[in-house]
């Protein structure tokens, strides 16, 4: 659904993309991370045809970006960070221009302002200016914008910038329900627990790469785990206990509290709660999950641990 | 419609957007009663200086006199005042949409640059035109007194159309090539200063240079070459329809408009080629 192939752009002597490549398969939900100018938001715009590539490649549905920008274009759907509306626009009237700019024909216009009213739960507001709107309600109008037209690629820049908890959890949410209707999605962020929660991949980008690619930490099966243990009683004990276990490392400790990562796991994980329970330790808590996307995030980037 | 035309169609859904949010703006119709009031107060003291200086000259006042004065008061007046509004209208047609961050949805649909640029561009001038409409009445006093040919009419309404046209397109550049509204509206304002004032500076010294090098000669009307800054000054068109016969001299006005006619198409070409250019921006 979307082929990039070794795309290159520099902005004015300063690097944007830096020979990207990236392949997704229809229905891919494909999240874009990595540090602030790392050129993730200058590979949508290419996508979404806003910019042209210095050279290689890139296809969405099978059209090319720089050649046939129109049909990249009904064929894509793109969601800026900052949701661009008019404000003295009648939220109905907001859609049906937009309908417009699509080139979409009655009925299926209709049908299609009244499909995105219901999709971002404004159909009783129709008839209410945009700028009495909360940004939350801004996103989700834009994003019901975004998908009149009916596009088979959504490409979303930071798009839970700004929103407060509740609007990303609603946007997490649509986000699952547009993934399951088979819509494919690349979504940028840096909200790693979003992108975690919703991704079926992530890729790391920096200095306009793709560094590396991995599966959320929900979707990861026997690969590391990493454990959070805090107990009651003797350090020395707890410490025994965790040097034999074969192949542990322990990645940070606080008094009565270690992190520990070792190879394999839930079955590994039970192992080890019960050794813990058995050496004569008061288990206080106890997180065994594979490396979150933070994990990963830092180790590829290095940044420091909290 | 062909190809290249299509963009130009009035089913353009960005004229009924652009046209629906101007009027939408309190200015919209502010303006038309402020521009109503100076040219009304324009035109009644003209009428009143004209019927002073004829009774100061104690000579039978003749109602085409009075009606000539009115027309031509009401046209400059026009002029003056619409080449005031039109950066305001065109210069930050497009840098709003930068700055409220609608230009990457306008870019990512399916409507192309050129209708984009159209529908600012006819939002811009219809707007002008409405203006310019709406001083019909005062034109009509001076057809009830007399003096004024409706071809005068045609003609004067015409370059006014043709001027205004061009600097909105000039207007459009600007608000294409700028990132904020006050730029681009302060350009837009310099390059009308420019075509007004400066061209008139210029003319003045090649002029006054001519008349020093023509001592004995027998032209006694500045060439072609004289005039040509004059020719990108918005005033030249309407100076050759005065019935003056100093002003007669300025004899050139299709040159004038075939050049703010070049001058719009070549801002339009510019602008539109800029707006494709603009997601660099966004």
């Amino acid at each position: 659904m979307i082929e990039i192939d070794a795309l290159r752009k520099n902005y004015r002597g300063v690097r944007g993309l830096n020979g990207f490549s990236l392949r997704m398969d229809r229905g891919d939900l494909v999240g874009l991370v990595g540090p602030n100018g790392a050129g993730k938001s200058t590979l949508i715009k290419i996508l979404a045809t806003l910019l042209p590539a210095d050279s290689g490649s890139a296809r969405v549905s099978g059209e090319d970006v720089a050649k046939t920008p129109a049909a990249v274009r009904s064929a894509v759907g793109y969601l800026p960070d900052v949701p661009g509306v008019y404000q003295d626009m009648r939220i109905g009237e907001f859609l049906e221009f937009f309908a417009d700019a699509f080139r979409l024909k009655e009925p299926g216009r209709s049908a299609a302002v009244e499909r995105a009213l219901c999709l971002a739960g404004l159909a009783d507001r129709r008839d209410d200016f945009v700028e009495h709107l909360s940004l939350g309600w801004k996103q989700r109008l834009h994003l019901a914008k975004t998908l009149l037209h009916g596009p088979r690629v959504l490409l979303l820049d930071e798009p839970a910038t700004g929103l407060d908890p509740l609007a990303r959890i609603a946007l997490r949410e649509q986000l699952r329900q547009l993934h399951a209707a088979g819509i494919t999605i690349l979504i940028s962020s840096h909200i790693l627990a979003d992108l975690e929660d919703i991704c079926t991949r992530i890729v790391f980008i920096a200095d306009g790469k793709n560094v590396s690619e991995v599966q959320p930490a929900a979707s990861v099966h026997g690969a590391m785990l990493h454990c959070e243990i805090e107990w009651e009683g003797s350090v020395e004990a707890a410490e025994r206990f965790l040097a034999a276990i074969p192949g542990a490392a322990i990645l940070e400790k606080k008094g009565n509290w270690r992190r520990i990562e070792l190879p394999g796991g839930a079955p590994q994980a039970s192992s080890l709660l019960r050794g813990l329970l058995d050496a004569g330790l008061t288990v206080l808590h106890f997180d065994a999950r594979g490396p979150g996307l933070e994990e990963r995030y830092r180790r590829t980037f290095g940044g420091p641990r909290p | 419609m062909n190809r290249f035309l299509a963009p130009f169609r009035v089913t353009n859904p960005m004229i009924r957007k652009e046209l629906r949010q101007r009027l939408r703006e309190r200015r919209a119709w502010l303006l038309p009663f402020l521009y109503l009031l100076v040219l009304s107060g324009t035109v009644a003291f003209c009428y009143y200086m004209v019927v002073q200086e004829g009774a100061r000259r104690g000579s039978e006042l003749q109602g085409a006199d009075i009606g000539q004065a009115v027309f031509y008061t009401v046209i400059f007046t026009q002029l003056a005042v619409l080449l005031l509004m039109a950066p305001v209208f065109s210069a930050g047609a497009i840098t709003i949409e930068k700055e409220q961050r609608t230009l990457a949805g306008l870019l990512t649909s399916l409507l192309s640059a050129p209708q984009i640029w159209w529908g600012k561009f006819v939002s811009a001038l219809l707007y002008l035109l409405l203006l310019l409409s709406s001083a019909l009445p005062l034109l009509a006093l001076s057809f009830a007194f007399g003096g004024v040919e409706p071809v005068a009419l045609l003609k004067a309404t015409g370059a006014l159309i043709l001027v205004l046209s061009s600097i909105c397109a000039v207007g459009l550049w600007c608000s294409a090539t700028f990132r904020r509204s006050v730029h681009s509206t302060a350009a837009g304002y310099a390059i009308v200063l420019v075509f007004t004032i400066v061209t008139a500076v210029v003319f003045g010294i090649l002029l006054s240079q001519w008349e020093q090098t023509r001592m004995g000669g027998r032209q006694d009307f500045p060439p072609v070459y004289v005039q040509a800054p004059l020719f990108l000054n918005p005033v030249y068109p309407f100076l050759s329809m005065l019935d003056d016969a100093d002003l007669r001299k300025f004899a050139f006005p299709v040159s004038s408009n075939l050049l703010f006619a070049a001058l719009g198409l070549l801002a339009a070409a510019f602008a539109m080629r800029r707006l494709q250019r603009s997601g660099e921006h966004l």
